[in-house]
């Protein structure tokens, strides 16, 4: 392929305040339609806007937690154009003075994705079109937004969809918002332009919008670059324009009708005042905020020693993450209790959904103290994974099935005499593993793992065979 | 003196009752309104509850509040909660608000009753109340002349006895040319004293609430009610002075500053008023401050592009699909939103809105629009900078007396430069009144303004209380046949 | 002089429909106006500044509190009931 993408993004997202950013209705997803509206975000004349102050806050976390300048002295602006879900027909944003500004997402492979700007704006009503006519509801009018432009860095559809991983797990770390693309709290709209591989000069851009999942963000951005290929092949020109997904099609299509340049005439609000954020108030907030997600990466990888793979899992849901640090807090051994959490607890929470929410059934102390019994040897590995199982059906902790007795181990020499009874009992075994049956000698520690009701260490075990044996 | 304190002693002495007070306004309304035309919507029926209300309260014994008790009127363009908002378009004809405006939140707790809705130019876009879908609105004083605008309602009712006061909005001077037109007295507050809520907007960095009345004490008592801290406006702040308190405060000394810039071209009438008004002063003991004021025939183009500018934005949501307006027939929703507006605003208004809509495009917006507020910030420091060595600034109000109907001015321009001495107001924030001060050859009323600087209310008021004390130049009421009150 | 399709196009910016019987006048009254606001042009030294609330407020905010939203009915009212709880636009109507 010759011709090489480039893409950049702009990402909605709705943060979930309690109320809407420029009154107080609730912002609660759902509810029968315009039921969640008063006159100011319905915009009826004489209604003035006032800024949610929960808004301010959470834009500059957004904006801190991806390394961007906080501006100290922002300002509101109206958007102004006529549509059906804009009731004032203009929509309160930040034009020329965005509140956050020049900051990053590193990927995976060190490279950097620029953002050029983070600012505050609201949302609009829903419309929906029917055969007679359009419905509109202004519940999700008022609805705060950020919304968070990049430079056009990105370069292949791999990247796109990381960076969009990464943001909002962020987002999601911090708590400023749900970001559920489904539910729409997470939207995103690409811009993309293809050149010739090696040039300089950036192509023609299209914008796309209404993909709502991942996969129709791929599926879309593939359409388009070979839309845009196609047409360059052929000496044609492509033209700057919006164009909608269409997800059952799987084509993207232009979105003639909301063109024609609409000129935006933005301009100060005047019914609004400037917003100051002091330094004081911008380190208040940094220290507000949590662990980041590449933070705890590098923490569980370099510190807690455990595999990539196993840590990306565990950051993936912040709840789990916080899970695992909880239950590890005590213990050396973490990779243990990463083992258990991906492994036996992971198995009970099949979907996405049940990890998100963390539903594990024992609180982490008691994943903690099965694991430090295992560290002092009081109970073998296998007692261990047993007892586990027990302890998710019921919620309670280790100590309702291992008794004291039961976590004395194996004396030595105990271990020894039933280890020379189970060499004379499995005769047969021995002879097989002797003569080059490795599985023979399985069935051997099988035996004294029955004999000692699976208190036995299997190792200590296999070599005191293996010494009898020999 | 005050109408509001006489009207007050008549209730609290018992000399009259509230709803038969009421009664004697309704029915002054009655006899005069179909040719005066000042109230476009009269709300009887609240009148009357609130009345019985203020009764039961002075029955009881209970002191009542400043405004309780009074009847009043009030401009169609402040919403009041199931009661007809128009701004005398056809855009929000049965346009009911659900919810009040603060100032009349205000005045409902305080039992003012509400004589009812008065007419206004459309969307206060106007000098003379001509451009309402309900006519002009004829002066009391002499019908053959207009009320002025764009709150010629509230005046009218005022003169005419019609109300013990009115309210008004003023973006350019539309309370003071209406008052100085009646011989009123009509005060536009310092910007942000008086809440917003509920008026709709016609420009938002310029509009302000205030009072229409027969004397300066009266306006003083109304303002002083009226402004308190509204959290629901995010450029409110209020004002804890009580203007009523200081009204009496000796103005020896007090620097008034003349500007020859604002007696450019007015007529001899008015300069002569003028005169005698500053000889006045100096026999007070007050000090003449002469001063220049190089830009202000810049202020008109910018207050010009700002206000259009910004109702050309407020004005976006009036579409029809949540209320207003709906035209009878479309082939698609574009259509639809140009025709209702088309259809449901007036030819003024249109073209402010295509002005401003000019202004603010891409490509303009630096010549005019930030070009016009860079030098309203100079002119705020010009202002500012006049305010170090002078108290109160006097002017005449409007260059000219009422017009007749019908006569006003064609030219465009012409008419915007009428607003030559109330413009500059508004595009600094500051507070300003205006009181009669004479009559010209056919006897029509002249207006003097005093501005103050911004949250100097106080000693605007009361330079015109000391002044009106000094001259006996009251805003009488002249009804259209006499009613006794 | 402002020409006529930037009329036409301030009028479609402004959801406006201008009859053709008008445009004239309308161009004329407009270039009339412009021409007056020119003038500011002619004020010799402007400060470029970012125009602030007139009595420089800052930081007006409402507390992230949910208060009770307007009953249906009442957001509705002006437009009868709506239709199923939505405000509705009829696709097209005929005279």
């Amino acid at each position: 392929m010759s011709y090489e993408l480039v893409a950049g993004l702009e990402t909605h997202i709705e943060l979930s305040t309690n109320t809407k950013i420029f009154c107080q209705c609730t912002t609660a997803f759902g509810g029968e339609p315009n039921t969640h509206c008063c006159p100011i975000c319905m915009g009826m004349p004489g209604t003035l806007p006032k800024l949610n102050k929960k808004v301010v806050e959470y834009a500059v976390k957004a904006g801190i937690a991806v390394n961007c300048k906080i501006r100290n002295i922002s300002k509101m602006d109206r958007k102004n154009y006529v549509y059906p879900d804009l009731p004032k027909a203009y929509q309160i944003s930040q034009f020329d003075k965005p509140i956050c500004y020049e900051g990053y997402i590193k990927l995976s492979s060190g490279k950097s994705i620029d953002i050029n700007r983070i600012h505050i704006e609201e949302d609009a009503g829903k419309l929906i079109h029917e055969r007679g006519g359009t419905y509109i509801d202004y519940n999700r009018g008022g609805v705060p937004l950020i919304e968070i432009v990049t430079e056009p860095d990105f370069r292949s559809i791999d990247e796109v969809l990381e960076y969009l991983e990464k943001l909002r797990l962020i987002m999601k770390y911090i708590g400023v918002s749900d970001v559920k693309m489904q539910e729409g709290s997470l939207r995103c709209d690409v811009n993309i332009s293809v050149r010739k591989k090696g040039e300089e000069k950036l192509g023609i851009r299209t914008e796309i919008k209404n993909m709502n999942s991942l996969n129709f963000i791929a599926k879309a951005m593939e359409y388009e670059f070979e839309r845009h290929v196609d047409i360059l092949e052929s000496g044609g020109k492509i033209e700057q324009e919006t164009r909608r997904y269409d997800s059952e099609l799987n084509i993207t299509e232009s979105m003639r009708g909301k063109e024609d340049a609409d000129d935006y005439r933005y301009f100060r609000d005047p019914d609004l005042v400037n917003i100051n954020v002091s330094e004081e108030e911008i380190n208040r907030l940094k220290d507000e905020l949590p662990q980041l997600p590449d933070e705890k990466m590098h923490v569980f990888m370099n510190v807690y020693g455990i595999p990539k793979d196993d840590a990306e899992l565990l950051i993936k849901y912040k709840k789990i993450a916080e899970y695992f640090e909880e239950a590890s807090k005590d213990i050396k051994n973490k990779k243990l209790a990463s083992n258990y959490i991906l492994g036996q607890i992971f198995r009970r929470l099949p979907t996405d959904w049940e990890k998100e929410e963390c539903g594990i059934s024992i609180p982490p102390e008691y994943l903690s103290e099965l694991i430090s019994l295992i560290e002092s040897k009081k109970i073998t590995s296998s007692m261990a994974s047993t007892a586990l199982e027990k302890m998710l059906d019921s919620g309670k902790s280790v100590r309702e099935f291992i008794s004291e007795n039961d976590m004395q181990g194996i004396d030595d020499d105990v271990l020894k005499e039933i280890c020379m009874r189970a060499v004379s009992e499995n005769q047969e075994a021995v002879k097989s593993y002797l003569g080059g049956k490795e599985k023979a000698f399985s069935s051997i520690i099988g035996y004294i793992m029955k004999e000692t009701k699976g208190k036995a260490d299997p190792q200590k075990a296999a070599e005191i065979v293996k010494e009898i044996i020999n | 003196m005050s109408k509001i304190k006489y009207l007050k002693s008549l209730l609290e002495t018992k000399e009259i009752s509230c709803v038969e007070l009421t009664k004697k306004y309704l029915n002054s309304i009655e006899k005069q309104n179909n040719i005066i035309n000042a109230y476009v919507n009269v709300t009887v029926e609240e009148a009357i509850k609130t009345a019985k209300k203020v009764d039961e309260k002075i029955a009881a014994g209970e002191k009542l509040m400043p405004l309780e008790g009074i009847p009043m009127s009030r401009k169609d363009n402040i919403s009041t909660k199931n009661i007809e908002t128009t701004c005398c378009s056809k855009m929000l004809q049965g346009y009911y608000p659900i919810y009040d405006a603060t100032v009349w939140k205000i005045l409902q707790d305080q039992n003012s009753v509400l004589l009812g809705k008065t007419n206004m130019d459309e969307f206060a876009m106007g000098s003379s109340c001509e451009s309402s879908i309900y006519g002009a609105t004829l002066n009391p004083h002499n019908t053959d002349y207009v009320a002025g605008g764009s709150s010629g309602g509230a005046a009218a009712s005022v003169k005419g006895n019609m109300a013990a006061f009115g309210l008004g909005s003023d973006t350019g001077g539309s309370i003071r040319q209406p008052a100085s037109f009646c011989g009123l007295v009509g005060f536009k507050p310092t910007y942000g004293t008086v809440s917003r809520y509920g008026v709709v907007a016609y420009a938002s960095s310029l509009d302000q609430v205030g009072p229409i009345t027969n004397s300066v004490e009266d306006a003083a008592i109304v303002y002083d009610c009226l402004s308190l801290f509204d959290p629901k406006d995010a450029t409110s702040i209020g004002s804890k002075i009580s203007t009523v308190d200081k009204l009496n405060s000796s103005i020896k000394g007090l620097k008034i500053g003349i500007a020859e810039e604002y007696f450019e071209g007015i007529n001899e009438d008015i300069k002569s008023s003028i005169d005698e008004a500053i000889k006045a002063y100096e026999d007070a003991g007050a000090q003449i401050i002469h001063f220049q004021m190089p830009k202000l025939h810049a202020v008109l183009p910018v207050y010009f592009i700002i206000s259009c500018a910004e109702a050309s934005s407020n004005l976006g949501r009036f579409d029809g699909i949540r209320y207003g307006y709906k035209t009878d027939s479309y082939k698609d929703i574009e259509e639809m939103i140009c025709k209702n507006r088309s259809e449901g605003f007036g030819k003024e208004v249109q073209r402010r809105m295509l002005l401003g809509t000019y202004v603010l495009s891409s490509g303009y917006y630096d010549a005019y629009y930030k070009k016009a507020q860079n030098l309203r910030y100079s002119i705020i420091q010009d202002f500012k900078k006049i305010f170090e060595s002078c108290d109160v600034i006097l002017t005449p109000s409007v260059p000219v007396t009422a017009f007749k109907k019908g006569e006003a001015l064609i030219d465009p321009i012409a008419t915007y430069m009428m607003d030559i001495c109330t413009v500059p107001v508004n595009i600094a924030g500051l507070p300003a009144i205006s009181v009669p001060c004479g009559f010209d050859r056919n006897k029509m009323p002249i207006g003097m303004q005093l501005i103050g600087n911004s949250f100097e209310d106080y000693k605007v008021l009361n330079a015109a209380y000391q002044y009106e004390k000094q001259t006996k130049n009251i805003g009488e009421t002249s009804s259209y046949p006499e009613v006794e009150i | 002089m402002i020409k006529k399709d930037e009329v036409l196009k301030m009028a479609k910016l402004a959801k406006l429909s201008v009859d053709e019987n008008e445009i004239e006048q309308l161009i004329e009254d407009m270039s009339k106006i412009i021409e007056y606001a020119d003038s500011i042009n002619n004020v010799a030294e402007t400060v470029d500044v970012e125009f602030d609330n007139i009595n420089n407020i800052v930081n007006a905010f409402n507390e992230d509190i949910v208060l009770d939203s307007y009953d249906r009915d009442e957001i509705l009212k002006n437009r009868e009931g709506g239709e199923n709880g939505y405000f509705v636009i009829r696709k097209s109507i005929r005279g």
